[in-house]
């Protein structure tokens, strides 16, 4: 088994640029950003999971257990079994509050900046072990290959390739909290070609060594029997235990927090490892006993020291040594990249950053990049020392077991923050503290020395005496600090944040913040008071960036945008600098009004309720439902409503008042009464001031209209609930009041009606006395003179004779009764009629009439109003057009009656009367020339006979002119309703 | 959500009993691949509990 060192390096070296160019293909976007946030990818990047343990330990382990070994891949699977129920409410917390790491977490939850350099500390210790163990196979494994008589200083090159490829990968950005594509791509291919490797190497064991699986079991059943019978099989509470701290190990060792918490790219990737995980982690496990009983077959000693190496001897072939070497390679850089990611940004947030808090540096970004890769670089050399001195004597599995153990002691405290609200600070670190003890006393501090573990049994754990020390030490390490975290939680007292930070982190419960008030007045001044922590430049992206991710503007100063800003700016600093810095200048430049009374965020809880829908289960669900019935109900109840809480703050602001007032809810909720837009402000302020609870037709001008409003309010203060506040409810009286105004306008032009049919009637009588005395005038004298004046005399009663029947038919229209004179008529006689009147008028002489009504048209109507109805449109005709024009009359058979139009060239009528034509006494005539009553009287006639009237001015054929158009029934119902469609009004 | 209390169901009583299960395992005569295969099969019930937790929350 000796292959050239150089030969070696090269292959080592080559994968590692193999995974740089991989990362540039990424980078450049050679490869579809589908595919690297496919689910699968994660999946595989989750495979960081199967370190150098996976592929040596495995073994190592296989072939003092048996079957034992599988603890540590259905360990991981149980976790992530529980995916929706333990990962995805951790996932959830992390990206909501921007939480990097596991010490993040703990800090958010039990509120102490000291809690995150506990868990880092404790961290930093239990991982030692786990780096020393990647580091410890590669030198290993590069001194088996080539017998090289420095394998630590060939694992320290291969440290500082790794690191290298560590800053490349996850360096680039301050914020933690963002995800990399780059190093998801790459840990992917890490684990691809480790697992490409492992299933290649179990085939050349199962189809090279043996003839394949009847074979094997033929062998296992033989002369392997004895062999197999000589591995000490683990005991149930062993197995349970190591199942425990590989369960724990899922999700608390930096490594995983980082992959399964913050590089998720879904919801649904998240819940796909639930079984995608598993089926990896079983392709990466079935190779591990074909290898052992592989080599076992060979021959080889598989008792002696080395034995995690095996791989190595199923051939003697160098392409299958290079093989089990870029197995072991992908599989410990990839842990070590994402260890020292993950750990150098726990370090920097809850040790450096802890120490020298960054107080308005200008270079903010650059120092903390310098600061992370400063860390990313120190921890794999701390590893490698580790390694160097303490790692080289101890085995694979003492190393790794040392580490999970040491990790499985923040276990108690991951539980209580999903599940257990009553845990406090004082219970978690005492736990804590004591947990980590007995594993720094028990397994730590014997691995540097040099020694077994060291286990002091209390009195009654006798039972455990002659087990192995990791399992002792486990188990007492554990009990104690789950024992010790209830006892002194139960007993010391829980701080309000604390309970407020369990709400938040708790699985079942909703938050519900209070309804503050910033000190600052809207977004510019929020940059205004960060910069003093963070300098103008920073804080400047700082607000904008949060202030785009909001979708709010600088400028919006509600109460409820500018704490969800405050929220989101605290949670990416945190991001940056960890939660409990990103709190302290949080809290210390951005403060809430103090003299204040808060009250509960009904909006804000709304919409968390909303995301938390699906998850919830039975009366929880059935509750849910109703909320949203009810929401419903309010949100689309056809008058405006609106709501404000105690402190005027608007809580609701429905559909319909969003129509009237054009104003959308999601901009003015959370604002408040004062700072909305006027007039709003005014009148929603007034009714909530008012001791009145009505406020009738209240005149506004909305958009340019004046509008009438009806407001009704009530008070919602309710006894044993602090959500008090008022209701007012909108009504737009608008089109009742105009109503009310037509009306009153109608009956003011009935009166005029009245009276001038009164005056007709009155003055008739006169003017036929006038008229007889005029003519009688003509004969008795001579005088031309005086011919002269009393034909002018009978000419002004004529007209005078002609506005009184005009009047009195305007003001008899609709006394006759309908289909008392209702006969067959045809069109064409009555046009007939109707131009022979006309003529006979002194003026139009020069106009050219055609009646093109065709001579079989007939229809059910009154003769007599009909004429009068042809004759006030002729008349109107002839009087527009200019001398020379022509009238058209034309008429034809449409679905269920007849149109008639009547067609002239004249000058058309004006746009701003057009409207009010059928009102009377509208005329487009010179003053004295039309009464302005002929329209109107041709509608009541048209309406009498259910038909419709319609103007075209200019017709749409024509560029001038106008048309007039009526449409009416061929038959007439008796007691039909005037329902005919009133387009023409 | 229903689906959850299965998993959790599924885990914990699977976290008790696998000590037998392991026991079976090591027995002499039994098929080496058989911890695989029941691995497969709950695997498999999982990719179906999955598929009946997005049509629950659908």
């Amino acid at each position: 088994m000796s292959t050239s060192l150089a030969g070696l390096l090269a292959l080592g070296i080559g994968y590692l640029v193999l995974l740089m160019c991989c990362a540039q293909a990424v980078e450049r976007g050679w490869i579809p950003t589908r595919l690297i946030h496919h689910p699968a990818v994660y999946t595989l990047a989750l495979g960081v999971y199967a370190s150098a343990w996976a592929i040596y330990g495995s073994v190592e382990f296989a072939a003092s257990a048996g079957y034992g070994y599988l603890a540590y891949y259905l360990g991981v699977a149980g976790a992530f079994l529980l995916g929706p129920v333990m990962l995805m409410p951790i996932q959830r917390m992390t990206r909501t509050y921007q939480l990097a790491s596991l010490a993040d977490l703990f800090v958010f939850r039990f509120r102490s900046r000291w809690v995150g350099t506990l868990i880092t500390l404790v961290t930093l210790l239990a991982v030692l072990p786990l780096l020393a163990l990647q580091i410890q196979t590669l030198g290993e494994a590069v001194h088996l290959l080539t017998q090289a008589a420095s394998p630590s200083l060939l694992a320290l090159l291969f440290c500082l390739l790794i690191a290298g490829l560590a800053l490349a990968f996850g360096a680039r950005h301050t914020h933690q909290q963002a995800r990399h594509d780059t190093l998801i791509a790459v840990i992917a291919v890490e684990s691809l070609v480790k697992l490409a490797a492992m299933l290649t190497l179990g085939g050349i064991a199962l189809y090279g060594i043996f003839n394949g699986p009847a074979d094997l079991q033929a062998w296992l059943d033989g002369p392997g029997l004895a062999m197999q019978a000589r591995t000490d099989q683990l005991d149930s509470g062993q197995w349970r235990t190591l199942l425990l701290l590989f369960f724990a190990a899922a999700f608390l060792m930096p490594h995983m927090f980082h992959m399964v918490f913050i590089e998720t790219p879904s919801r649904r990737a998240l819940l796909q490892t639930s079984w995608s995980l598993p089926l990896y982690l079983l392709l990466m496990a079935l190779p591990i006993p074909l290898i052992l009983w592989g080599t076992q077959r060979l021959g080889i000693d598989t008792t002696t020291s080395g034995i995690a190496y095996l791989a190595f001897a199923l051939s003697e072939s160098p392409w299958v040594d290079s093989l089990v070497f870029l197995a072991g390679l992908a599989a410990a850089s990839g842990t070590m990249i994402l260890i020292a990611l993950s750990l150098a940004g726990m370090i920097l947030n809850h040790v450096v950053l802890i120490a020298h808090p960054p107080d308005n540096r200008p270079d903010l970004y650059r120092w903390l990049l310098w600061l992370r890769r400063a860390l990313i670089l120190a921890v794999i050399l701390s590893g490698w020392l580790f390694y160097r001195t303490i790692g080289i004597k101890h085995d694979l599995a003492t190393l790794g077991l040392a580490a999970f153990v040491g990790m499985a002691q923040c276990l108690p405290g991951m539980l209580a923050v999903l599940y257990w609200p009553g845990a406090n600070r004082k219970g978690m670190v005492s736990g804590l503290a004591v947990g980590c003890a007995i594993w720094l006393l028990g397994l730590w501090l014997p691995l540097l020395a040099g020694y077994p573990a060291l286990v002091i049994l209390p009195p009654g754990l006798e039972s455990l005496e002659g087990t192995p020390g990791w399992y002792a030490i486990a188990l007492i390490s554990l009990s104690s600090n789950i024992l010790v975290f209830i006892l002194v939680s139960l007993i010391t007292p829980t701080s309000e944040g604390e309970r407020a930070a369990a709400e938040a982190c708790s699985v079942e419960a909703v938050v519900h913040p209070k309804r503050h008030t910033l000190a600052a007045k809207n977004g510019e001044d929020v940059k205004r008071h960060l910069a003093q922590a963070l300098g103008a430049d920073v804080a400047e992206r700082e607000v904008t960036n949060a202030l785009e991710a909001l979708n709010l503007s600088p400028l919006d100063g509600r109460p409820y945008a500018l704490r969800r800003l405050r929220d989101r700016l605290q949670a990416n600093l945190s991001g940056l600098m960890g939660p409990a810095v990103a709190r302290d200048i949080v809290d210390r430049f951005l403060p809430y009004q103090q003299d204040y009374h808060a009250t509960s965020d009904i909006h804000f809880v709304e919409s968390r309720l909303e995301a938390y829908r699906t998850r919830l289960t039975g009366l929880a669900r059935e509750l849910d439902g109703l909320r949203r019935y009810h929401r419903r109900t309010l949100a689309q109840l056809p008058i405006g409503l609106c709501a404000f809480g105690e402190d005027r703050e608007l809580l609701m602001w429905n559909d319909a008042l969003a129509r009237l007032s054009d104003i959308e809810g999601s901009s003015v909720i959370g604002a408040r009464c004062e700072s909305l837009p006027s007039p709003w402000a005014d009148l929603l302020g007034r009714m909530i001031d008012s001791a009145h609870p009505h406020l009738y037709k209240r005149a506004i001008n909305l958009t340019g209209e004046l509008r009438y409003l009806s407001l009704h309010k009530a008070m919602l203060a309710a006894e044993g609930d602090d959500r008090g506040g008022t209701v007012i409810l909108v009504e737009d009286h608008s089109e009742m009041k105009w109503l009310e105004d037509e009306l009153v306008h109608a009956e003011r032009l009935a009166s005029i009606g009245r009276l001038a049919a009164g005056v007709a009637h009155e003055i008739g009588n006169p003017i036929t006395g006038i008229s007889s005395l005029a003519q009688n005038l003509r004969y008795d004298t001579d005088d031309p003179g005086l011919h002269e004046t009393a034909d002018q005399i009978q000419q002004l009663t004529e007209r005078v004779s002609s506005i009184v029947s005009s009047l009195v038919g305007f003001a008899h229209s609709g006394r006759h009764p309908q289909g008392s004179h209702t006969t067959r008529v045809n069109l064409h006689q009555l046009c007939e009629e109707a131009l022979h009147l006309i003529r006979l008028a002194r003026s139009g002489q020069d106009i050219v009439y055609s009646n093109r009504c065709p001579p079989e048209l007939e229809i059910d109507g009154n003769a007599q109003r009909l004429v009068q109805v042809l004759v006030n449109l002729i008349g109107n005709a002839r009087d527009a057009s200019q001398p020379g024009g022509q009238v058209e009359i034309d008429a034809w058979s449409c679905e269920e009656g007849v149109r008639v139009c009547v067609t002239d060239d004249g000058h058309g009528i004006d746009a701003s009367i057009r409207d009010h034509l059928f009102e009377p006494f509208t005329t487009t005539k010179a003053p004295g020339q039309g009464t302005g009553l002929g329209l109107p009287l041709v509608y009541n006639i048209i309406r009498e006979h259910h038909g419709h009237i319609q103007i075209d001015s200019p017709p749409p054929d024509r560029t001038h002119g106008t048309r007039i158009t009526v449409w009416l029934p061929r038959t007439q119902q008796d007691g039909e309703d005037s329902d005919a469609p009133d387009f023409d009004r | 959500m229903y689906v959850y209390r299965i998993m959790l169901f599924l885990v914990f009583g699977g976290y008790l009993l696998s000590p037998m299960l392991m026991n079976g395992w090591a027995l002499p005569g039994t098929a080496w691949y058989r911890p695989f295969l029941i691995w497969g099969g709950l695997i498999a019930l999982t990719v179906w509990l999955e598929q009946k937790r997005k049509l629950d929350e659908h």
